[in-house]
């Protein structure tokens, strides 16, 4: 997935050239269809955006993001009250925080900003490690299929039958007090130091990663048992193609369509997956800031200081927006058949 | 398009279908209950139809609905509750042989007109309580509240035999009651059966002179004895339905369960519908008291709500009366009519941080002292808190008996003061030769959002007044426990403590004297918590248990205190609770110190009602 | 088709063990007992406690006792009593006197009043019916935004149905909860804030038996709280699987054979494209039925979720392993199911 995006710059110098049908890769081509779906443009930009605001965090958020200034707790600005005048009653004006400061008196600007480095993490990660893992075993499982299938199935059933929020809390749960103050030197104490670093984001991908891979290998299984017993992949058979090259020349990008669909649309489960840990409390350990413990933080005083909630909202339903719309234009991209039908 | 519209219509066709089918040909109504009845040894659900009976026209009817907090209510056996929602059901479908006042916490009567105390040779204090006769065991039958009747046909009456049975039954350890060890430090030959050391029950300290006569024999003669004799562990309990008997069948751990429960109270159940709500039906059986009156609220139900959806039902006019949600401070305060049906009342609990004094940099008592008045306690309630808490200068909340006040001893204990702390803070880094840098210290709480939100706010007051940057750590409840108990605690954990019985007793000696909750011993030595071990302390507070002079008694809490959280410094106190309510208009009540409500004594206004 | 399904099942049964041996294994390697309290209880008591639950036996006894217990159908003469450690699932009479109990899920340690199996008799038909309508939430909302969009691709029609899509999965419960609370519950006073319009008993064990407006009510904002998420994901499923769909051979000879554009696309092109639709289904109801925890704890539902985010905080073992082992078998059941479905709606693929 990351592929594509990478070629993108490569692509758009060659642009303009009118596209030579023999020597067109395909990914080449799905660029250049990709570069004119305006929605995924603007979906890509906006995360090229986020990728810049989440790696120069420090030099641009205003405030460190765990500094308290107590006594400027649930301060806002002006506008921010314009927005909100149910807040008239109660609401303490100060300019310096543009989005208002939080219950301790934290920027929240600053927060979302430095947020966006916990959230753009988990919805990559979680993406990765499924697509890489899921696909691979997917795509062996459903073309050979017969016994090598029903039996790598079995194994992703076990993994499957877990309802995977359930199994996370329970993984966390065990993580997180197998490794809660051991002694120095030990593994498990390099472990907990590098989760600590990580604000302890380190046991929720593992949580995630260990769940959502076997959802992505079954869909790409479903797909390619669809897509094997198409005509061209018979045609590739009967002209003597082997495993390996019907599986990723004319299987896979047949089926990378919906299952980058899947994907991007996994996102937003991803990140609200960390939302549901801040909010049951075994989330990102405080103050490390992420949308979903803000949002959960703010939606606590929603009905109070609704300000609180929204823009960490509004921060969340951006990238979804810029994902989906992402996703999508891949997908139209990245279908064979509508080649040079545009 | 077209093929929108099919698919919408066609969705809808097979849900109502699945609905559809679903349907009942006889649709019960909300009213019934679910019975089990025993027929030849069978059990059998049948759903009994219930059609109520009001006692006064249903527009008239008195009810009251209050939100318990989220979760269902653990227990409505009193010999296993340990947690307020528990104890409140308890103490309104039961009486103790004593009862607090729920405002003054002073002993009351109960179900124990009066009492006599005599000495005995060895030391001992027996207790002889008189019981009322008038009071019968009463359950809901589905239609009314009716008295339950023995094997003969008649009524029975509460009498001395249900309070033995229930004080053994807590006692026994298959009871597995978590409560047990209060009357096991207390009561005579209780400790010993509890842990099965003995399992003759004769062993135990009470004793039924005659049916309506109990005495109870006590270690000490200490003064809180009759207010221990009316806690919930030992109300009087239905033997013949929890082991059955000649015309009962036993329901051992079910027997309070909706359609089972029996109690003698103002109140008794009558449904108890899991995690979702629970209601208690006047009982018109109760002959009343002059501190337990006859109710004026035909009904009360407890909806068990998160804070949060509690004050929306709250606005919305559905809950009478609710907690505010600390999110919620800032509006409600503003609000011209919230603020008006607001009220902040003590509550008997005690938040506080404690010290392993044996792990590095807090074993020294400069570095402990330094952390204790670095806490601004009063900026801490007013940002954070909000809730009109007050600072806690000390460990035993004021209005507990024995317990000193700020009337009686204003320079006690502690309280911030950024220039003492700093200067033991730097006795203590001159005399080692070390920066703030190098000083490694973590705070650890249970996971909880608030004591997040406190423990954010503390770090800050010890990097801003002390230049220390404190780790935070939390974890989970269960974990938690097991490691502020043992020898891995670390440097700083949080814990709190709220009231069993209104002594100081139950604060200073049941929590940091030897083998206290927060200062576990093995084997004599300390062996996790504060790792806290002083003689002085632990003679003054045996001695206080039985002082019979207040004003002595106080003084020597007092002294106690200034032990704990001074000269040792073992914990740093923050703050006493309060508790923040909104209460409707209509509703004529009392605020609870203990966190129990006595509902009998309160009125709705249904007219007042909208 | 039939040696298929047989297969399957069996394996299905593999697959629970092998669930139920993992989960077995974690949650007893998670630290902290289930009677660690503030105030440390006495030893004797604790002992007397772990007794009474079988705890104080090797590890693997325990597990076998649970699988026996839970697995295998238990014969006796005597007729079931109403002790807590009789409380199976399934308990019918076979004959005279002789009875078979099935499904003993055993006790739950935080209530001392109630077995699992209470539990799931009075909380789970709740979340069932939760589930169930917040499906129906998605499905009517998510199909025919995704059908829209695909048809009138790239057109304002797309990218305003998929706005609102997106819109639904990017703003979580809980956020939507309260603000609905707020607005529907307290200022409107449309509906009510929170609770659920039925209690036990329900029809067959799972429906609510009372289905007036009184429930509808309470039902109307939790299940489009919690649909409004998943019908973001089975609009652009639709859509995307649609799109694929429509530029098939099959549809373009159908279209070129003059078949009018209304029925090419009920006719032909919907059931295809709902195949990867139908996947999800299984795993998003299942997904919708175990994640209702935050809407339950926002609306005030009393239904199954806190039961289990509680139960391991609370290291409340047979509800874990109940909870687990159930949505389990749930779980399994529905993907069992989809395979089937699969079959039924694209010949093309043989099961052999």
């Amino acid at each position: 997935m990351a592929k594509p995006v990478s070629l993108q710059n490569k692509e758009f110098g060659a642009g303009g050239k009118p596209i030579s049908q023999k020597g067109e890769s395909l990914w080449k081509d799905s660029m250049r269809r990709l570069m004119r779906n305006r929605a995924a443009v603007i979906g890509g930009s906006i995360i090229v955006l986020l990728l810049l605001l989440a790696v120069f965090a420090d030099v641009i958020a205003p405030y460190p993001f765990a500094e308290q200034t107590l006594v400027d707790q649930n301060k806002l600005p002006q506008w921010v009250l314009s927005l909100f005048p149910t807040m008239e009653p109660y609401a303490q004006l100060s300019p310096k925080y543009f989005f208002g400061a939080d219950y301790v008196g934290r920027d929240m600007m600053s927060r979302i900003i430095y947020g966006t480095r916990v959230s753009l993490t988990v919805a990559f990660i979680g993406p990765i490690i499924s697509l890489i893992i899921g696909v691979i075993y997917g795509s062996i499982s459903g073309y050979f299929g017969g016994r090598l299938d029903n039996l790598m199935m079995r194994i992703v059933d076990v993994l499957y039958a877990f309802p995977s929020l359930l199994f996370i809390i329970l993984l966390l749960a065990f993580f997180r007090s197998t490794f809660a103050r051991p002694a120095p030197g030990t593994f498990t104490y390099s472990v907990s130091q590098l989760d600590a670093a990580m604000g302890g984001l380190l046991f929720i991908f593992i949580g995630i990663g260990l769940t959502a891979w076997a959802t992505m290998a079954r869909l790409t299984r479903g797909q390619v048992l669809s897509v094997r017993e198409k005509e061209f992949v018979e045609a590739a058979r009967t002209l003597g193609a082997n495993d390996m090259r019907i599986m990723f020349r004319h299987i896979l990008p047949n089926v990378v369509g919906p299952l980058v669909v899947a994907e991007t649309l996994a996102i937003p489960g991803y990140i609200s997956t960390e939302a549901f840990l801040s909010f049951i409390g075994i989330g990102v350990n405080p103050p490390t800031p992420s949308w979903g413990s803000m949002i959960s933080d703010g939606a606590q005083v929603i009905r109070t200081y609704p300000n609180q909630a929204v823009f960490p909202a509004l921060a969340l339903a951006i990238t979804m927006f810029a994902f989906n719309f992402l996703g999508d234009g891949l997908r139209d991209a990245l279908d064979p058949r509508l080649r040079g039908t545009q | 398009m077209r093929s929108k519209f099919f698919v919408l219509g066609g969705l809808l066709i097979v849900f109502s279908m699945i609905l559809g089918a679903c349907q009942p040909a006889a649709v019960p109504t909300p009213e019934s209950i679910i019975q089990t009845v025993i027929v030849e040894g069978t059990p059998q659900i049948q759903i009994v139809t219930a059609t109520p009976v009001p006692v006064v026209p249903v527009e008239e009817m008195k009810v009251l609905t209050l939100n318990m907090g989220p979760g269902d209510i653990p227990t409505l056996d009193p010999s296993l509750g340990t947690d307020t929602s528990s104890i409140q059901i308890a103490v309104e479908t039961f009486v103790g042989l004593t009862r607090q006042d729920e405002v003054t916490n002073e002993v009351e009567p109960g179900m124990a007109t009066k009492w006599e105390s005599v000495v005995n040779d060895d030391g001992t204090e027996t207790i002889t309580f008189t019981l009322r006769d008038d009071v019968p065991w009463v359950r809901w039958n589905g239609k009314e509240v009716e008295q339950v009747l023995d094997c003969e046909g008649n009524v029975r009456m509460v009498t001395a035999n249900e309070f033995y049975y229930g004080i053994i039954r807590t006692l026994m350890p298959d009871t597995g009651s978590e409560y047990a060890y209060v009357l096991g430090m207390v009561m005579v030959g209780a400790d010993d059966f509890n842990n099965g050391i003995t399992d003759d029950p004769t062993t135990v300290g009470v004793e039924v002179i005659d049916e309506y006569t109990i005495a109870l024999t006590f270690i000490e003669q200490a003064v809180y004895n009759p207010a221990i004799a009316g806690m919930w562990i030992a109300y009087a309990e239905p033997s013949w339905l929890i082991d059955g008997d000649d015309c009962t069948e036993a329901r051992t751990d079910k027997w309070t369960e909706t359609g089972f429960f029996q109690g003698y109270g103002p109140y008794t159940l009558k449904e108890w519908v899991h995690d979702y709500y629970l209601t208690l039906i006047k009982n018109p059986f109760w002959p009343g008291a002059d501190n337990i009156p006859v109710p004026k609220i035909e009904e009360v139900t407890w909806t068990m709500l998160d804070a949060s959806p509690a004050m929306a039902e709250y606005e919305a006019g559905n809950v009478d009366a609710v907690g505010v949600p600390l999110a919620d401070m800032d509006r409600v305060k503003a609000d011209p009519v919230l603020s008006a049906e607001y009220m902040v009342a003590p509550d008997f609990c005690t938040y506080y941080y404690g010290f392993n004094t044996t792990a590095l940099f807090v074993d020294d008592v400069r570095v402990r002292r330094a952390l204790s008045f670095a806490i601004d306690r009063q900026s801490l309630i007013d940002n954070v808190l909000k809730g009109g808490q007050e600072p806690a200068g000390w460990f035993s909340r004021p209005g507990l008996a024995g317990a000193p006040t700020r009337e009686t001893h204003p320079e006690l204990g502690v309280a911030f003061d950024a220039d003492k702390a700093k200067a033991f803070l730097q006795e203590y880094l001159d005399e080692k030769g070390i920066t703030t840098a190098e000083v490694d210290i973590t705070l650890m709480f249970n996971t909880s959002e608030g004591h997040r939100r406190i423990a954010e706010a503390i770090q800050q007051m010890w990097k801003d007044v002390l230049g220390l940057d404190i780790k935070l750590v939390n974890q989970e409840w269960r974990v938690y426990l097991s490691t502020i108990k043992g020898a891995g605690t670390p440097q700083i954990y949080r814990l709190g403590w709220c009231l069993d019985y209104a002594d100081a007793n139950n604060f200073i000696r049941e929590v940091f004297d030897q083998n206290g909750s927060s200062n576990p011993y093995t084997a004599g030595e300390p062996s996790g918590g504060v790792f806290w071990k002083n003689e002085e302390f632990s003679t003054i507070v045996r001695a206080a248990a039985t002082e019979k002079d207040p004003v002595k008694r106080v003084e020597m809490y007092a002294q106690a205190e200034e032990i704990m959280v001074l000269e040792d410094a073992v914990m740093a106190p923050i703050y006493w609770y309060t508790r923040n309510t909104l209460t409707k208009p209509y509703v004529t009540r009392t605020y609870s110190t203990g966190g129990h409500e006595h509902i009998e004594k309160w009125d709705v206004d249904m007219a007042a009602k909208p | 088709m039939g040696r298929f399904i047989l297969r399957r099942f069996m394996y299905m049964n593999v697959v629970i063990l092998v669930v139920s041996m993992i989960t077995f294994g974690l949650m007893h390697a998670v630290p902290g007992g289930p009677f660690d309290r503030e105030k440390a209880l006495p030893a004797e008591i604790i002992a007397n406690l772990e007794k009474r639950y079988n705890l104080d036996k090797p590890l693997w006894q325990q597990y076998l006792m649970y699988l026996n217990d839970v697995f295998i159908p238990q014969f006796s003469k005597t007729a079931p009593t109403s002790n807590l450690e009789d409380d199976a699932l399934i308990t019918f009479k076979v004959s005279g006197n002789l009875w078979v109990r099935w499904m003993n899920f055993g006790p739950t340690f935080s209530s001392r009043s109630r077995t699992v199996n209470d539990i799931f008799r009075q909380q789970l038909p709740i979340s069932i019916q939760l589930g169930i309508l917040a499906l129906t939430v998605a499905l009517t909302i998510g199909v025919p935004l995704g059908i829209l969009a695909a048809l009138k691709q790239n057109t304002i029609f797309d990218y305003l149905g998929m706005s609102i899509a997106i819109f639904g999965v990017s703003v979580p419960v809980i956020v939507l909860g309260p603000l609905m609370i707020w607005i529907f519950g307290v200022t409107l006073k449309w509906l009510p804030p929170t609770g659920w319009g039925t209690k036990p008993p329900y029809i067959l064990g799972i429906f609510p038996s009372d289905l007036s407006w009184s429930f509808w009510r309470t039902a109307i904002m939790p299940a489009v709280a919690l649909g409004l998420g998943s019908s973001a994901i089975i609009a652009r499923l639709t859509r995307a699987s649609l799109l694929q769909v429509i530029r098939e051979d099959y549809i373009r000879t159908a279209r070129s054979k003059g078949v009018k554009e209304s029925h090419v696309i009920t006719r032909h092109a919907l059931k295809n494209s709902l195949i990867p639709v139908v996947t999800i289904l299984g795993p998003m109801m299942a997904a919708l039925v175990t994640g209702t925890f935050v809407t339950e704890l926002t609306f005030g539902i009393p239904g199954m979720g806190k039961y289990f985010v509680t139960s391991i905080t609370n290291r409340d073992y047979p509800v874990i392993m109940g909870t687990i082992l159930l949505y389990a078998v749930f779980l399994v059941v529905a993907n069992l199911i989809v395979d089937i479905m699969y079959a039924y709606l694209d010949p093309r693929i043989r099961y052999d």
